[in-house]
């Protein structure tokens, strides 16, 4: 079985985004699978925090992993975090993914209607993620 | 027509340039601040269309004079509304925004057009919220580029045309292409206008 997969974007205070996205098909994972992959993943912001220090790439690369989980995480010049759950995906696949997630996420920035550091209601931004996801990540 | 093209490319040539981006920002973030301060969209048009107004009636003298470097005896060469449609939207738009914009929908008393627009670089990374967001169901009133309304009602108005200006489809919200639809209301007299005489 392959695990699910769980993207969030997290800003300075509060998660700004989250995507389930499930690669076998079948619908998404029961709910006490879904709420343990949000607690693994924001249980490693603080391990984000502390490997941010440690180079100067903003990706940066596993910093988590949990049984056979990883978490990736790529850090935007803005200080916003995009945080990949994964079950062991390539390390350049992982990073292709953020690089795009990170185009869409600057041109949705641009949008007058968005502001900075606030959840994400965008209806094509979810699309656009999810697109990319599937690209990439399956 | 080929020829008012060429002379909207050339007039576009000698305009000082804004980098794009930039501008389409600024634009939005006059038009969110708008949002802010009047919270009605409706009353954000009217206030577009207002600084549109203003910007209109400053960029015709502008226009004319450039024009008329660019090779063009512009008085002369307005004849009827479809010369002025026209000139409008190939040497105008192409001139102040390096866009071009295309003309059709003449009524049948030739007394209204649209302007078509591709491309409308106001909207460059606009998105507008949808519904579900609060405050969101209200921004579907919005009219984001009305402003282009206001800046052909002013300049036409320097020229004693008084038109109508309307943004009746807008790529923001599905449609494929910007429309801006022009009604001629009246052919002022010369020298109607007291506050704004030319000479």
């Amino acid at each position: 079985m392959s695990t699910p997969i769980l993207f969030v974007i997290v800003g300075k205070n509060e998660p700004l985004f989250e995507a389930e996205i499930d690669t076998t098909g079948a619908s998404a994972g029961n709910d006490l699978s879904t709420r343990q992959n949000y607690f693994v993943l924001h249980s490693s912001l603080d391990l984000v925090e502390k490997s941010s220090w440690t180079t100067n790439n903003m990706y940066l690369r596993v910093v988590d992993k949990v049984n056979h989980q990883q978490v990736s995480t790529f850090l935007t010049a803005g200080n916003v975090k995009f945080m990949l759950l994964h079950g062991g995906k390539g390390e350049e696949v992982v990073k292709n993914f953020f690089n795009e997630v990170y185009g869409y996420f600057v041109k949705l920035s641009m949008n007058p209607f968005y502001k900075y550091d606030t959840p994400i209601a965008s209806k094509a931004f979810d699309a656009r993620v999810r697109a990319a996801a599937r690209a990439y990540l399956s | 027509m080929t020829s008012k093209a060429q002379a909207g490319t050339a007039l576009w040539a000698k305009m000082p340039k804004a980098n794009a981006e930039l501008f389409a920002l600024t634009y939005g973030s006059l038009v969110t601040e708008l949002v802010r301060d009047y919270e009605d969209p409706i009353e954000v048009n009217a206030q577009l269309d207002r600084i549109g107004h203003s910007i209109g009636v400053r960029c015709v003298d502008e226009f004319l004079s450039k024009a008329d470097v660019a090779g063009m005896g512009l008085s002369t060469q307005c004849n009827n509304l479809r010369d002025t449609a026209e000139v409008v939207a190939k040497v105008g738009f192409k001139m102040f925004l390096g866009v071009t914009a295309e003309v059709g929908g003449f009524s049948q008393d030739q007394r209204s057009f649209s302007v078509y627009l591709q491309d409308n670089p106001l909207s460059t990374f606009v998105e507008l919220p949808s519904e579900s967001a609060q405050g969101g169901d209200d921004l579907r009133r919005l009219k984001y580029s009305q402003i282009l309304c206001g800046v052909i009602r002013g300049a036409l108005e320097q020229v004693n045309l008084k038109v109508e200006c309307s943004i009746v489809r807008d790529t923001l919200k599905g449609d494929e292409v910007n429309e801006i639809r022009v009604d001629l209301k009246e052919v002022l007299a010369d020298g109607a206008g007291d506050d704004y005489k030319e000479e």
